[in-house]
């Protein structure tokens, strides 16, 4: 029973070749090299120890900390690495158009 | 289970196949589940196996306590284990990523520094410590002048502030391989910065550098007045030289295997290409540099127009306006096609005989710092002068248009790539301007000396002072 609309499946379809050509692995080392470069690692890092200070080193879960700042750490991404990402992303499509 | 991030692309989930949500593998028994679906929970309830490890960052995580756990014994085997893998992934750069390795070329994998009992010792005996604020001045110091050593004066202060050869220095890098270490210029260096970072105030008196440079570079002694660019050079050869333990140049020094600290830096390549005028045949060579030495307006070379039917193009956001000339009008003119003259033909190895050719140099591999020389002090055989120009220089600058690459691209008919503008490996930051006031008989050299970010100063010798962004941009340069 196939119950993914049509988005689903194309987000699927993307998504496995992108693993098959090693893409999503580059997408993801491109990604954390950008990320560390702007600071945005430093900053969510500081955040972080600013959680486990008011809440208490005793009382805090790694996944306490995972809920706590992944709203923050969402939005603290800057557009220009988006935009990098999304460009990236778009020359790939257009070179596996025969998707 | 390190061995096993090998194969962590065949590792997928027991339940549901896949194989990125935070895959964990069981620590009692061979199970795969993601941490994201709760996989890995529901096995460790039914089997009440307890423990597991996260494939990705290698942390322990105890269902009982909820949380992931740091035993003592577990992160020794644990760095010990990522030690050896990172030796045998060396060559395969995706994996390497997972140790977030930064690739100096050291050869090191990078990992968080933890104190050896001695360093704690030594820690605890020395309880002074120094924090970095933005408005401290630590490594500004002044050097005094022992007769006419403002030249080396001025360099001194623009390497004690190169960031990257700081650190190196600053972190203990240097292991002398001379025979004598009192004969080291590499070691006198170090020193140099640790005078320069120990937070005194007064003028450090170099007298010792000086009488090394004066042993390794015997052109430059005496107390006459020398040009600093000489002096850049002659200082950064004997100090490529002595970090591979080369006291009298006896070793030959080959720069395309040396990968010492010097040329990690400094070193860029400069690609300069022959062009045929009869059957295009190209013959390319490239070789190191240190600089990049560049001719003024004024000097008794011509230097406009820049190339056969240039025009006023805009390069680096500065359009060309008549009357000032930019550092990068220097550089296109330096990277322009030559017409080298019916005097001076060829040996074309296509055409198998003489033939006029053009001759254009580019960028072929960028130094992480670069040193830009405009040439001043003319010596011809007519006279000796100081050419005066200004140029103006920028803060930053893209490099992009110089280089090989783009050269290349442009002749192909491709247009500049727009994801390069995003690219930051050709932009380069000031961080130093040496200057010449004066005549060539009698004159001055100063320099600007950039500290944090966006705090300049101005050392004249011994006399540090704080200089504005202005002031360092309308000195000629």
């Amino acid at each position: 029973l196939c119950t993914m609309n049509k988005d689903a499946q194309m987000r699927a379809t993307i998504n496995q070749k992108l693993i098959e050509t090693g893409e999503r692995e580059r997408l993801k080392d491109l990604l954390r090299a950008k990320l560390i470069e702007c600071g945005w690692k430093d900053q969510l890092k500081a955040h972080c120890k600013d959680v486990i200070k008011e809440k208490g080193l005793e009382h805090v879960t790694v996944d306490d900390l995972v809920a706590e700042i992944t709203p923050k750490g969402r939005a603290l991404v800057p557009d220009s690495v988006k935009k990098e990402l999304l460009q990236r992303i778009r020359t790939f499509l257009a070179q596996h158009a025969n998707l | 289970v390190y061995l096993s991030l090998f194969q962590a692309k065949s590792c997928i989930c027991h339940m549901c196949g896949a194989h990125l949500n935070r895959l964990h593998s069981c620590l009692y028994c061979v199970f795969f589940g993601c941490f994201t679906k709760k996989h890995i929970h529901e096995h460790a309830k039914t089997k009440r196996h307890n423990l597991a490890i996260d494939l990705l960052y290698g942390g322990i995580y105890c269902f009982m306590c909820q949380d992931y756990i740091y035993d003592k014994d577990m992160e020794q085997i644990a760095k010990e284990e990522q030690r050896k893998a990172w030796k045998l992934q060396a060559f395969t750069p995706t994996v390497v990523s997972h140790y977030q390795c930064t690739m100096t070329g050291i050869g090191e994998k990078y990992s968080t520094w933890e104190p050896t009992k001695r360093e704690l010792e030594l820690l605890r005996h020395n309880p002074k410590r120094r924090k970095i604020t933005t408005n401290c001045t630590i490594g500004l110091r002044g050097l005094i002048n022992l007769g006419n050593t403002c030249f080396m004066n001025c360099i001194v202060q623009a390497l004690t502030h190169t960031p990257l050869l700081r650190d190196f220095f600053l972190s203990d890098r240097h292991k002398c391989e001379m025979q004598s270490p009192s004969s080291c210029l590499v070691c006198e260096m170090s020193t140099l910065f640790q005078e320069f970072y120990s937070g005194h105030r007064s003028p450090h008196i170099p007298y010792r550098l000086l009488h090394l440079v004066w042993t390794h570079a015997r052109h430059l002694a005496g107390y006459e007045q020398q040009d600093a660019h000489e002096f850049l050079i002659a200082a950064l050869d004997v100090l490529h030289r002595h970090c591979k333990g080369d006291d009298n140049g006896k070793k030959a020094n080959n720069p395309n295997h040396c990968n010492c600290i010097i040329d990690q830096i400094f070193t860029g390549g400069l690609q300069s290409d022959v062009t045929c005028q009869v059957c295009h045949g190209v013959s390319t060579t490239i070789d190191p540099f240190w600089d990049i030495s560049l001719d003024l307006p004024g000097s008794s070379t011509p230097f406009w127009p820049l190339s056969p039917g240039s025009d006023g193009s805009v390069v680096n956001g500065e359009s060309h306006v008549s009357g000032t000339t930019t550092l990068t009008d220097c550089l296109r003119r330096f990277t322009r096609p030559e017409h080298l003259g019916s005097s001076a033909k060829i040996k074309c190895s296509g055409c198998h005989s003489y033939q006029e050719s053009t001759k254009q140099l580019t960028m072929k591999k960028l130094p992480i710092v670069a040193c830009f020389h405009l040439k001043r002090f003319e010596h011809s055989a007519k006279l000796r002068r100081k050419i005066t120009t200004y140029v103006s220089f920028p803060l930053e600058l893209d490099m992009t248009p110089f280089m090989a690459s783009s050269k290349e691209s442009r002749m192909n008919g491709q247009y500049q790539q727009p994801t390069d503008s995003l690219n930051n490996d050709n932009k380069y930051s000031l961080f130093a301007v040496v200057n010449h006031q004066g005549t060539l008989e009698s004159g001055h050299y100063t320099s600007f000396i950039r500290q944090h970010k966006d705090q300049w100063f101005k050392c004249d010798d011994a006399i540090i002072t704080k200089a504005s962004i202005k002031d360092v941009l309308d000195s000629e340069g």
